[in-house]
């Protein structure tokens, strides 16, 4: 992209009035995406997207400023812009390069560009054939492919140059089922830090079977029931749990402002013994995975509970350097047009050792959770949702029936501490989490692990339910 | 940057290239914002971006393609690239581009102040957000943000059929998300606004707001499962409103994926209930002479008293069922093509004050937070979402409520709504007043 030199100079304008660290952050990203709806290949989209953004830090403030122009003389003028934005008095540095060598961790072995598109269109086509040829209850399915190259540059005054090539692809199927005026959706999806052997692992058409076939039992299912009961999630469910209830309390930023439950508890136990939580960005291929974060900081797994106990903090370089803590390599953005945040990677609970089986065996009565939708968390109380995109009815032990229209809301470190068994079978989910109107591609994952209790709302109101008696419909409306 | 004359190259590269008919669109933008902590400045982001989307039609087959360099060869890369996405598309008649058509050009959308007004002031007003939460109560003790923000945009269009526009904008906000605490217990709260006038921006309002917000919540406690009468505050009815945005375009409708298909000149909800798009909405963050497409903007009542009167199209969904397009065609950025969706969005407001509205219920609960809305379903209408807000005994706020859950289904919602209030508030392009919903399901311990 540029030269050593060059970077220099530009570092050494952003930092020529004040200021402890400046980098710059340079991105080409290109991009393809294949929509089939409606029995049509609707969308066939390509785009390319560069950019550069640059960054002086003086204490605790931060000036960025970013621009699509990469030419040496835009750049400069805008280090010189975010110059005029750093405080206090100007250091005596000099800026020498090198180029960090770390060796990827894993390779891609078929990369999207050197696909032809037509190709990537027909495992579009065959998905949407296979989905639609299910049932004739079927009334529309999106298969939607995407790929993108995203190569990255991070040079900053401590004298680093981290280069990085982001490669991941994704397959997602939503299908949707009616039967008389109801309508059911279903959805899957797959996607890894993968060229096209991404469809080696998954098979695309298997992908469209499990969505259309999650329509088609939420057809079948009833109304879930309300209020609280025992929940088992299943290790295939996905981790959006332990993302809202855990993951996004153990970003620093978040903990340093006191928004998080889990500020400031390092040591103490935060759940139950059989809890162990980890980060880890370094998972060959993962979804979430990359070998230097957006802030050129080699990629890492952190532990951040283990059995019960806090261990750390997920940080990117301003956090740590508040804390005067090492950053842990989890400082991501979404692209140049954003300032790096401590984000999670992959973020899953550990694998206990009960058999996934006797977990159901030993609920006498809950909710069984075999696939979970989105969720979210406000961090500060620790109240989380998520939603359950695939649900069952446990009875004496056994699943009888599909629940629908379920969200399951708790309290992180309360649901924590309720864990009572996790299972050997630790599954992961990729998705996109939000935070600060930016998005970071993740995975989340956890074995079958079951919760003493949760709030379950569903549409649902049991008959022995005392509260609901007790309520009478009063004609408020009318004035009196 | 003359980026007219770069999209009509665009399309003369497009054309000669071999495209039937093409359609670019340029669109350049610089941002500033600020945020504030403890009075000081703690990130200043300056932005300027620019790039094209090109559309090309070969034979009804549609290809896109995008590009943040806008140098010549990167023009050709890109047309190039979006007849190559063409090729491998499905042919469909009614993939046509809008003739040129008349538009007013009597809209206000460009604010002299906001580019004016030196950095220096723009902070004070961040500061101001910060200094009125912290004022409001004393057990405000954090603020994760208070920040300014202003955004200023140019948009060229041009297409093949000899459509050409191009329009500027800007607008200005605050926004305020603070922490109150007392005894170990945190709730946090939030407050924006978004305005195409610098002068009118209420920063002190929205800091007390965010204040009032999170000091209000402290204590809060949850709610034993029952079915009583609902509230929700005008962001949380935007957002139930936002519900169902989807369902009221007509490519929802032509997908089997609406709500209200096949609907049209039925009451579909409430006849409290009166919702309106308007792409020329005085003041509106949306407003635009043209849509996305080029088309000129609108005002579309979609929702009359309960009675479902029309559908937003863009220019396909029009073509496939031989109507007018509304100037509906939205585009979030140049990375995308015009897909159908809402400008300035709304519920008309009623008569009464909030007071009014509330005083009649005798117990209640006035939502003012819901969690996981992004998780309901805009095809079927079920939602289930976590709700916090305050309980309502004999028509007054009593004490904080949190940990409940609501779940239902969007349409049975909006069919139970028996009055709203006057106070309609936009959220940037969405907006509702205060809504009353007869009687609800709620869970909790």
């Amino acid at each position: 992209m540029l030269e050593k030199a060059q970077l220099e100079e530009i570092l050494n304008i952003a930092l020529s009035k004040a200021g402890d660290f400046a980098d710059i952050y340079l991105e080409k990203k290109k991009v393809n995406g294949v929509v089939c709806e409606e029995n049509k290949l609707e969308r066939v989209v390509s785009g390319y997207d560069v950019g550069a953004g640059i960054r002086v830090v003086s204490g605790e403030a931060t000036a960025y400023a970013y621009t699509n122009d990469l030419s040496l003389a835009s750049l400069k003028e805008v280090a010189k812009v975010v110059s005029q934005g750093a405080k206090g008095s100007k250091k005596d540095l000099t800026i020498d390069l090198r180029k960090l060598d770390n060796p990827p961790f894993f390779s891609i072995k078929e990369r999207p560009e050197e696909v032809k598109m037509e190709d990537k269109a027909k495992l579009v086509k065959e998905a949407n054939e296979v989905a639609r040829s299910i049932d004739q209850r079927v009334k529309q399915v999106t298969v939607s492919y995407a790929d993108s190259v995203q190569q990255v540059l991070i040079a900053n005054s401590e004298g680093s140059i981290a280069e990085d090539e982001r490669i991941r692809t994704r397959f997602v199927v939503n299908s949707i089922a009616a039967q008389g005026k109801d309508m059911q959706t279903g959805f899957e999806s797959a996607g890894a830090a993968m060229g096209m052997e991404l469809f080696e692992l998954f098979d695309p058409k298997e992908i469209a079977t499990l969505a259309t076939k999650r329509a088609l039992l939420m057809l079948e299912a009833k109304a879930a029931p309300s209020g609280k009961m025992p929940v088992v999630l299943a290790g295939e469910a996905g981790g959006t749990m332990i993302h809202e209830a855990c993951g996004h309390g153990m970003e620093a930023d978040l903990a340093q402002k006191g928004l998080s439950v889990y500020a400031n508890k390092k040591g103490e136990q935060v759940a139950s013994s059989v809890v162990t939580v980890i980060d880890d960005a370094t998972m060959a291929n993962y979804y979430g995975s990359y070998l230097y974060d957006d802030e050129g900081v080699k990629s890492q797994k952190t532990t951040l509970i283990e059995k019960g106990e806090l261990k750390g903090y997920l940080y990117d370089r301003l956090t740590a350097t508040q804390e005067k803590a090492q950053p842990t390599g989890n400082g991501r953005r979404e692209s140049f047009q954003h300032r790096p945040l401590p984000r999670m990677s992959n973020t899953y609970l550990a694998a206990g050792e009960t058999d996934p089986e006797e977990i159901i065996r030993q609920t006498k009565k809950g909710i069984l959770v075999k696939r979970m939708g989105g969720g979210q968390v406000n961090t500060a109380n620790g109240d989380y949702m998520f939603e359950v995109s695939e649900g069952y009815l446990i009875e004496n032990g056994e699943i009888t029936r599909p629940v629908r229209g379920a969200t399951l809301t708790g309290n992180g470190p309360e649901t924590l501490k309720l864990v009572e068994m996790v299972g050997n079978d630790v599954g992961f989910k990729i998705g996109t989490c939000g935070k600060d109107g930016q998005g970071a591609p993740v995975t989340s994952g956890q074995p079958t692990m079951s919760i003493k209790e949760l709030i379950v709302g569903g549409q649902e109101i049991e008959d022995e339910n005392p509260a609901w008696r007790e309520v009478s419909l009063r004609p408020y409306w009318k004035r009196k | 940057m003359n980026t007219l004359e770069i999209a009509r190259q665009a399309v003369e590269i497009a054309q000669k290239l071999g495209s039937k008919a093409t359609e670019a669109y340029i669109l350049h933008s610089k941002a500033l914002s600020i945020e504030v902590n403890n009075q000081e400045v703690e990130t200043l982001k300056l932005a300027e971006i620019s790039g094209v989307g090109i559309k090309t039609i070969l034979d009804g087959r549609l290809g896109f393609a995008y590009s943040s360099a806008l140098d010549r060869s990167s023009l050709e890369e890109v047309v190039g690239q979006s007849l190559a996405n063409a090729k491998e598309t499905t042919p469909d008649e009614y993939n046509v581009l809008p003739e040129p058509g008349k538009y007013q050009e009597d809209l206000d959308l460009y604010d002299q102040r906001i580019g004016e007004v030196p950095v220096e002031e723009k902070i004070e007003q961040a500061r101001l957000v910060e200094r009125s939460a912290r004022e409001y109560d004393p057990r405000v003790k954090r603020v994760r943000k208070a920040s300014y923000q202003d955004s200023e945009y140019y948009v060229s269009l041009v297409n093949s059929l000899g459509l050409e526009s191009s329009y500027r904008g800007n607008y200005c906000g605050v926004g305020a998300f603070v922490v109150a605490e007392d005894q170990g217990e945190v709730q946090t709260g939030w407050s924006m606004d978004i305005n195409r006038k610098y002068d009118q921006l209420q920063a002190a309002k929205a800091g007390r707001e965010a204040g009032e917000k999170a000091a209000i919540m402290l204590g809060a406690t949850t709610v034993g499962s029952q079915r009583v009468p609902i509230v929700f505050d005008p962001y949380v009815a935007t957002e139930f409103l936002d519900l169902m945005s989807n369902g009221l375009t007509a490519e929802a409708v032509q997908k089997g994926k609406s709500l209200f298909a096949g609907n049209l000149g039925q009451q579909v909800v409430s006849s409290a209930l009166t919702i309106i798009d308007d792409g020329r909405l005085e003041n509106g963050i949306d407003s635009a002479p043209v849509d996305g497409e080029g088309v000129p903007t609108s005002r579309n009542v979609l929702i009359a008293e309960g009675v479902l009167q029309k559908f937003l199209y863009n220019t396909y969904t029009a073509k496939k069922e031989g109507v007018k397009s509304t100037g509906n065609g939205i585009r979030c950025s140049f990375k995308g093509s015009a897909e159908v969706g809402t400008t300035n969005f709304f519920i008309q407001p009623g008569v009464v004050s909030l007071e009014e509205l509330l005083a009649p219920i005798e117990k209640g609960f006035y939502v003012t937070e819901v969690m996981g809305m992004h998780t309901a379903n805009p095809i079927s209408g079920d939602f289930s979402l976590g709700a916090s807000g305050i309980w309502i005994e004999k028509g007054q706020k009593t004490k904080p409520v949190r940990g409940v859950a609501i779940a239902g289904n969007i349409l049975e919602l909006m069919e139970n709504v028996d009055l709203v209030a006057n106070d309609l508030r936009f959220f940037g392009s969405t907006g509702a007043p205060t809504v009353r919903i007869k009687g609800m399901s709620i869970s909790g311990a």
